[in-house]
């Protein structure tokens, strides 16, 4: 008989064999790095050179409620608690080194991306001076119009042919061109299969819920240049294509009625009373901005093309990108509501928050509510609060379903 | 006579030494700056030494109000005279915790009860007695029940919410959701300790721990702050008075100074 | 002697009145004005141009308009700035330029695109790997973007010989203003904290040319007299800002005199000294370079510690004072860092959290007066 295994089991086995084998690498004197979530990990995957990402360790830890002792030990030792939530809990690790949630090898090399905000900038560069070890930064300039500027691509460009030669200096080998050019190839191969998978919500009913997403999206941040990164997303979209084709939803105990979009990040620490709360009233969350941010696309060997397409992240992009992207997102999932998380660590999402809700709305007439809430400090996070905006949401929502059958009633009478 | 007047935001303690440094009256009313309070705190204080207003030398105002208090021979701040006042009561404490209606403090001591270093909370009740009032207020008790109920308490229930206003709501939904009163009281506690315990990270604590302020009233409070820092910690005697104790330590030392000066010349 | 003292009190007059003062600043030099964000934009292309920079680091202000756009934790700067251009304060500028030194400054710079549109946003982005070769030459290109959307607004073409000019202008307010905090330590009884604040606050709202020539009389006024002993506790102050005027103020009463300081609003401004060589872009380039220590260039020594701690063994400081700009992120990280070096070195810090808006000092009051207690037994 063959036992096939499940895209949901390989998920789990392949975080457990990456943090696994980063501990065994560090044991073994290997050089490990830590590095922010959307970098250009090509460099690092050609060297052979083993990654944790912080970002999804801090994750991990506020998903399994562990998050309160790093995040009071970083606060301790005097950092601020309106800063970054990752920040602090990985601050904190970094003092403590060790969690109930997993463990993750101490790096030898920093490895920083600055597309995704200015804050890893800071949090990074704290790493580098208190474990004295040696930083990578690679600066792409945030997009204040809408293309990507031209000496910013030189710019970016510079950067990584620098890191080059800085990760040769530090790994005394030889950098592999050839090797180089294949890992770019399946990370982009990854990225793919990662998009055409969460595409596949926009079926009615949605095969996918969108809390799942969230546990997908570790793979993506930590494999995306591995061959097992891409097979696990293959996998993904087979069965979820499966079930779109056979007009499965996303629960087997209830119905998708409405279908929303998450914008920003999760609320790790309140992961699961956040996803029931919307499934008990049938509210799919079935697509964020997330998608996108790892749809990294470039030319095999092109490294401006590869500068360029880190640099168009959404966080990395300018207001009118980001309302385009998401009514883009409104029509092609056809959404019915919006959830902005009011995310208290960070800023850079925050402070467009407001406007892009204003003008989704206005372009589409999609109803939206902002619930406050942080990524992994448990104690910015009302759950009252968040029930009663997510009704609130509702009620607008179904008045929006009843207009609309009113309407289709009414032109068939006529 | 000497005198020292710890004028607050919400209460005015007075604090009355006798001549061999002794402890004569304190007294504490609650009513802080800006209203009668300081006044009659003073007024009782000198009845309860039996002293005059003439027999006192030397006046040390400290507190919010300090500045605006008029008979002051001099003003020094709180931080100063929590230490002063707690070296003065109590010899061997190193580091003391002061919780307060709006503020709370942490301030490590050296010998003389000299300020080595402190930290304050910044501006939010979050660690405060006001988070306690909040507490009492949805949990329909007087502030001073809240102790005995969280006494009571069987199942440690985490508040998490650092804010008040979330904590406020977070405690009515466990309410609604069957929650103890008892488990929620002490919940409040616990959530108070860890933002203390964070501000005692910061300065750098030892022991003996004391504390002082109106929440060292509460035995509950005090016992879960020693839990929490895993570290004894005595509530001081007077606790609300300690300020103004200091401040009447401080006036002792100056008049006592002054007279030697004096001697010299 | 007189001279230098009324040019000291009319500089602090000036700054505690932006509006009239950059209004009389337009008028005496017949120039339109550009405003400028925190933390450095290329004043002297502005200049060149022909148009008065104006600094905006804020004001005091009742904010009601900015939270269409942003929430309540927002560092108190970028509100306020958002607020004056919402309420229209800000309606006589022909630009502002924005540069994008941290995330809220990226999200400030396309609000206001929107909420603001009748004054055009330059948007600017320094590079953070400014030290590699490939980060000075974007500098350059950026500088040169830059320039021409200034030309555009102006309608004319800015010559290298007036940037030049305007660059040398610009070097010498940086040295005369290098001159001033030398000459303020080693005088804090004549220049106390808040008149060495606010005369160097007064130089964001008028001609760089005129400004430069009113310091240097009271450097000179300065220079005549002798030194003056500090009698309660000499500090090295950090931060953002060392706002509102308030604290300096209480700062002053209590005794503390500011040795030197490490503002982004004031010696950051001007303690990096142009290089020699090169063409003109290159020099203003230089100096981004050049910068150490500052709080919103990467760099992965991290040297602000190492830095504070030489300043106080320079001038004899006792004492850091850090004035913790509520919600600016990067600042936030910094400290703990300088924090534990400070404390190895076994120097007293005073970390105050603050909020340009704030309107109640008692609590700042205490910890100050506590701190100076605690470090001077004399004052109990």
């Amino acid at each position: 008989m063959e036992n096939k295994i499940t895209s949901k089991q390989m998920l789990a086995d392949l975080l457990d064999s990456h943090y696994r084998s980063a501990l065994e690498a560090k044991a073994a004197g290997k050089i490990v790095a830590w590095a922010t979530s959307i970098c250009p990990q090509e460099l690092l995957e050609t060297l052979d050179i083993d990654v944790v990402y912080p970002e999804n360790h801090a994750a991990a830890i506020g998903a399994r409620k562990h998050a309160s002792e790093f995040i009071e030990q970083a606060e301790g030792t005097g950092y601020s608690s309106d800063i970054c939530s990752y920040a602090r809990v990985n601050l904190g690790y970094a003092d403590i080194r060790h969690s109930e949630a997993g463990d993750i090898p101490m790096p030898d090399l920093i490895f920083c991306c600055s597309n995704i905000c200015n804050t890893v900038i800071k949090w990074y560069e704290n790493l580098a001076k208190t474990l004295k070890i040696p930083l990578i930064l690679f600066d792409m300039p945030f997009n204040h119009t809408f293309e990507i500027p031209e000496h910013s691509v030189a710019y970016m460009r510079g950067q990584i042919d620098h890191a080059i030669c800085k990760l040769e200096e530090i790994t005394k080998k030889r950098f592999d061109y050839d090797k180089f050019g294949e890992v770019m190839e399946l990370s982009n191969q990854t990225c793919e299969w990662w998009k055409k998978a969460t595409d596949l919500a926009k079926a009615e009913p949605s095969p996918l819920n969108g809390f799942d997403m969230f546990n997908y999206m570790a793979i993506i941040v930590c494999m995306r240049g591995k061959k097992e990164g891409r097979e696990v997303f293959r996998l993904w979209h087979d069965e979820l294509k499966e079930k779109a084709d056979l007009g499965i939803g996303p629960w087997k105990d209830r119905e998708e009625k409405y279908r929303v979009m998450w914008d920003g990040i999760a609320c790790w620490p309140h992961l699961s009373v956040t996803y029931k709360t919307l499934k008990k009233y049938g509210i799919n969350m079935v697509t964020s901005t997330y998608p996108e941010s790892w749809n990294i696309l470039y030319e095999k060997n092109d490294r401006n093309g590869m500068a360029a397409a880190y640099s168009a992240n959404y966080a990395n992009r300018n207001l009118d990108y980001g309302t385009g992207n998401v009514i883009k997102l409104v029509r092609d999932f056809r959404l019915d509501g919006i959830i902005y998380h009011s995310n208290r660590s960070c800023k850079l999402m925050d402070f467009r928050q407001y406007e892009v809700q204003r003008r989704i709305e206005a372009a589409t007439g999609v109803p939206s509510v902002i619930f406050d809430g942080d990524q992994t400090d448990p104690r910015v996070f009302s759950e009252a609060q968040y029930e009663t905006r997510i009704q609130a949401l509702l009620e607008m929502m179904e008045n929006n379903k009843a207009e609309r059958q009113e309407q289709c009633k009414n032109s068939k009478r006529a | 006579m000497y005198l020292g007047i710890d004028i607050g935001s919400s209460s005015s303690k007075v604090a009355i030494l006798n001549a061999r440094k002794e402890l004569a009256a304190t007294d504490v009313v609650n009513m802080g700056t800006g209203t009668a309070g300081p006044k009659a705190a003073l007024e009782n204080a000198l009845r309860a030494a039996g002293a005059a207003r003439e027999d006192i030398k030397y006046i040390v105002a400290t507190g919010y109000g300090r500045i605006n208090f008029g008979e002051a021979d001099q003003q020094i701040t709180e931080i100063s005279c929590h230490a002063k006042g707690v070296s003065h009561l109590m010899k061997d404490v190193e580091t003391v915790i002061d919780i307060g209606g709006q503020d709370a403090k942490v301030i490590k001591i050296g010998k003389d009860g000299k300020v080595k270093n402190f930290v304050m909370n910044e501006k939010c009740a979050a660690g405060t007695g006001r988070f306690l009032e909040v507490m009492a207020r949805v949990l329909g008790c007087r502030i001073e029940e809240l102790s005995d109920l969280a006494e009571r308490s069987v199942h440690d229930i985490p508040i998490s919410s650092v804010c008040t206003v979330f904590a406020e709501s977070e405690v009515i939904s466990r309410l609604a959701s069957g929650a103890a009163r008892e488990d929620v009281a002490k919940g409040a506690h616990n959530a108070i300790a860890k933002r203390i315990m964070g501000m005692c990270s910061r300065v750098g604590y030892e022991p003996l721990l004391a504390m002082t302020g109106g929440v060292a009233l509460n035995r509950n409070m005090v016992k879960l702050m020693g839990i929490e820092l895993g570290q004894p910690v005595i509530a001081a005697p007077y606790p609300q008075a300690v300020g103004a104790i200091g401040a009447a330590v401080f006036a002792y030392e100056k008049s006592e100074r002054a007279a030697e000066r004096a001697a010299e010349a | 002697m007189q001279e230098f003292k009324e040019s000291m009190k009319a500089l602090q007059a000036a700054a505690l009145h932006p509006g009239k003062t950059v209004r009389l600043s337009m008028r005496e030099t017949g120039r339109e004005a550009i405003g400028c964000f925190p933390i450095y934009t290329p004043d002297e292309i502005v200049y060149a141009a022909g148009y008065l920079p104006v600094g905006m680091w804020g004001g005091k202000t009742q904010i009601r308009l900015a939270d269409k756009y942003l929430q309540g934790f927002c560092c108190s700067i970028m509100r306020a700035n958002m607020e004056f251009g919402l309420q229209g304060t800000y309606d006589f500028l022909k630009a502002v330029i924005i540069p994008a030194f941290c995330d809220t400054l990226k999200c400030i710079c396309e609000n206001w695109k929107v909420a603001v549109p009748q004054i055009p946003a330059i948007p600017m982005v320094y590079p953070q790997n400014r030290k590699l070769e490939t980060g000075f030459r974007y500098l350059i290109a950026e500088l040169k973007r830059v320039k021409k959307e200034i030309e555009g607004i102006k309608g004319a073409e800015i010559s290298e010989a007036e940037l030049e000019k305007a660059f040398r202008i610009y070097e010498e307010y940086r040295a005369v203003m290098r001159d001033f905090v030398k000459a303020s330590a080693v005088h804090p009884l004549t220049v106390s904290p808040v008149a060495r604040h606010l005369i160097i606050k007064a130089g964001f709202f008028m001609d760089k040319a005129k400004y430069t020539a009113l310091v240097r009389g009271i450097v000179e006024g300065l220079q005549a007299l002798p030194e003056e002993k500090c009698r309660g506790v000499k500090a090295v102050a950090t931060g953002l800002i060392g706002e509102p005027a308030e604290l300096p103020e209480i700062f002053g009463e209590n005794g503390i005199c500011i040795a030197a300081d490490d503002f982004a609003q004031e010696s950051r401004q001007f303690r990096v000294k142009g290089r020699e060589e090169g063409s003109v872009w290159e020099k203003m380039a230089y100096r981004t370079v050049d910068q150490e220590g500052c709080t919103f260039l990467f760099d992965e020594e991290k040297p602000k510690g190492r830095m504070l701690i030489r300043m106080t063994e320079e001038t004899g400081a006792k004492a850091v004072i850090v004035c913790m700009m509520k919600f600016c992120d990067p600042e936030e990280f910094d400290f703990p860092v300088i924090k534990e070096e400070l404390e190895a070195a076994r120097i007293p810090i005073l970390c105050l959290e603050i909020d340009q808006q704030m309107d109640s000092f008692e609590q700042i009051r205490t910890r100050v007066q506590s701190f100076v207690e605690m470090l001077n037994e004399d004052v109990i």
